[in-house]
């Protein structure tokens, strides 16, 4: 016991002593390290904007001898030489000295001008692996789609923006034009577009279109799923959209009229309308200033539908969606209500579709591993002749989870590894599967 | 004899933590200012930080009808970009990639922001080109150029936030 406390005694007395004499030494050294880390902060602050400063002087300087050209190299065989220029005097060194600032000045500006057009091109890709336990299916990769983004301001206020898939099918490549859009911008409260969008119902749709890498699964929401019919992918038209004067609360609408479904319930009508009856879209969403990551909002759409000849329907969908952008954590969800009347029967039919996501970006190893689950929903009635007509493109009475995670492995591409879990109907047996995919943007 | 050993040891590294807890391990935190500026014929003087937050979003695009706003930032591994990426984007250098692609693919967008590689650099195109916008260092912020108020505050005023 006696030597438990002179031990104890001794670290106390030892670490007391030792704390005394360092606590005014560790405060002065920890000063004077500041200012020293602070001092050399600078200075490498200093040296490398000085480096940056030279390196563009360097590169104005040789792109002037190309562009005037140095007599030993545009000098003629066999011809006398140039006389050349003496070399600048000390008097003239400061002159020298500002013409090059200037030039540097001139090129830094005349650089980071826009010039119209300028045309970016960004290409997104994906390679997947899939095994259900599915009867009929086999399992095995499968190339995606390979998708090119074009976008190109044409002037201050004028900007197109396209887009082209190509995916692969058993003989063939389907290529197909996504989007292809010329919008024009009065300000911010007024944008009108022209062309092919992703139809603004909702958030899925009209936030991450066709590169997988974008999105944190591997696979869209059933509802929204590229080929789907619930609601239509695509859109055909013009739109109008902008910021509404609302403060904090940070309204914005988008509102448009085109052609709406094509008889291929799946696909907009590109070539003209099949019913000489337009579709209209109207959406209204918030993102409050105060919690930065919040979205909210909701879309009305209405169409007539042809989908065969002599058989017309109204549709009107009714979609709200509440999403949290930021990834620690990501909250998306999204509900639709696809309502459907017979004109000839006066008949009416509802169906409705969700889907709850959550995902969060870890902490460790880089904020590279981002896991998430969702869940997502789809009723329709037993009897629905516009999902009926449609055949093997028909709605699924659906209930599915997905599990997965997203590892980051650059900037710009990631692996992804999901289970999911569906039943595709009340009677169905439930699919298991296992799907992995690396998705990337170049 | 093994418990008073124990406990010597653990007395005697709390101890030896106690006294590194003095010791500048965040001596690197900065605390100069980044002054937001623009133009000097720019509309604007005061902005608050959801404001600032909404242009560099890209989600208000025009100072005024005639005048679209053009985003400066400076180059990764600056100061001012960390600053930038944590106080108004709240994102991580990936995010911040992944965000203006998307952007840009979502059609929201015609192009990300401008890289500038020095605050020389910035305060020259922002002088240069109509509707600029950048965040420099407070103390190389260049006649010509007009330092923006953020949640009304200027550079060095208690409660400036961007630091």
């Amino acid at each position: 016991m006696s030597s438990r406390s002179l031990s104890l005694l001794l670290v106390l007395s030892t670490s007391t002593v030792l704390f005394a004499q360092s606590s005014p030494l560790s405060t002065d050294q920890g000063h004077s390290n500041q200012v020293l880390l602070e001092r050399i902060d600078q200075l490498e602050k200093r040296l490398s904007e000085m480096e940056e400063r030279q390196r563009k002087q360097d590169a104005i300087m040789a792109a002037l001898l190309r562009s005037s050209g140095s007599p030993e190299k545009t000098a003629p065989m066999g011809m006398p030489e140039a006389p050349r220029t003496p070399p600048a005097s000390a008097s003239t060194a400061p002159t020298v000295e500002h013409d090059h600032s200037a030039m540097r000045d001139r090129a830094e500006v005349r650089e980071a001008t826009i010039h119209y057009p300028s045309l970016q091109i960004r290409g997104f890709g994906d390679v997947d692996f899939s095994a259900t336990d599915q009867k009929g299916t086999n399992s095995g990769f499968n190339l995606g789609q390979f998708v090119l983004h074009f976008a190109s301001p044409l002037s201050a206020k004028v900007s197109y923006f396209g887009e082209v898939s190509f995916t692969a099918e058993p003989s063939t490549y389907d290529v197909s034009v996504e989007r292809s859009i010329v919008r024009y911008d009065y300000n911010d409260s007024f944008k009108m577009s022209f062309g092919k969008y992703h139809t603004p119902i909702g958030y899925w749709n009209n936030t991450f279109h066709h590169g997988a890498w974008l999105q944190t699964t591997i696979s869209r929401p059933e509802m929204v799923k590229f080929g789907g019919t619930f609601t239509p992918v695509h859109f055909v038209g013009v739109l109008a959209e902008g910021s509404i004067p609302s403060g904090g609360l940070g309204l914005a609408y988008s509102a448009g009229i085109g052609n709406g479904r094509s008889s291929l319930l799946s696909k907009a009508s590109d070539s003209g309308d099949i019913n000489d009856n337009r579709a209209w879209v109207a959406t209204l969403f918030a993102k409050p200033s105060q919690l930065y990551g919040l979205q909210f909002g909701g879309t009305a759409y209405h169409d007539k539908l042809t989908p065969l000849p002599g058989q017309n329907f109204d549709e009107w969908i009714s979609s709200a969606h509440l999403v949290w952008t930021k990834e620690k954590p990501e909250f998306l969800s999204e509900f639709s209500n696809v309502y459907h009347r017979d004109l000839q029967t006066l008949r009416s039919y509802n169906s409705q579709a969700f889907y709850v996501q959550l995902a969060y970006r870890l902490p460790w190893q880089q904020n590279k591993w981002k896991p998430y689950y969702r869940f997502e929903y789809i009723h329709r009635p037993n009897t629905e002749p516009v999902w009926d007509i449609t055949g093997t493109a028909s709605v699924l009475d659906l209930v599915g989870s997905t599990v997965g995670v997203r590892y980051d492995i650059t900037n710009y591409a990631a692996f992804k590894g999901e289970y999911r879990n569906t039943r595709s109907g009340v009677n169905e047996p439930r699919v298991n599967g296992a799907f992995f995919q690396t998705a990337f943007t170049f | 004899m093994a418990i008073p050993s124990k406990i010597a040891w653990g007395v005697f590294v709390i101890a030896i933590l106690f006294l590194l807890r003095g010791q500048p391990l965040s001596a690197q935190t900065h605390n100069v200012d980044v002054a937001v500026v623009v133009q000097s014929d720019t509309p604007v003087s005061n902005l608050s930080l959801a404001e600032v937050r909404k242009i560099f979003l890209g989600d208000r695009q025009y100072w005024s009808a005639n005048t679209p706003v053009v985003l400066l930032i400076r180059a990764p591994v600056a100061r001012e970009r960390d600053v930038v990426l944590k106080v108004i984007y709240q994102m991580s250098e990936s995010q911040f990639k992944q965000y203006w692609i998307a952007k840009i693919f979502r059609a929201e967008s015609a192009s990300a922001p401008k890289v500038v590689y020095s605050n020389d650099m910035a305060n020259e195109l922002v002088t240069a080109l109509p509707g600029a916008i950048a965040f420099v260092d407070s103390r190389d912020v260049k006649p010509g150029t007009k330092v923006v108020r953020v949640d009304g505050h200027l550079p060095g005023e208690t409660g400036y936030p961007l630091r």
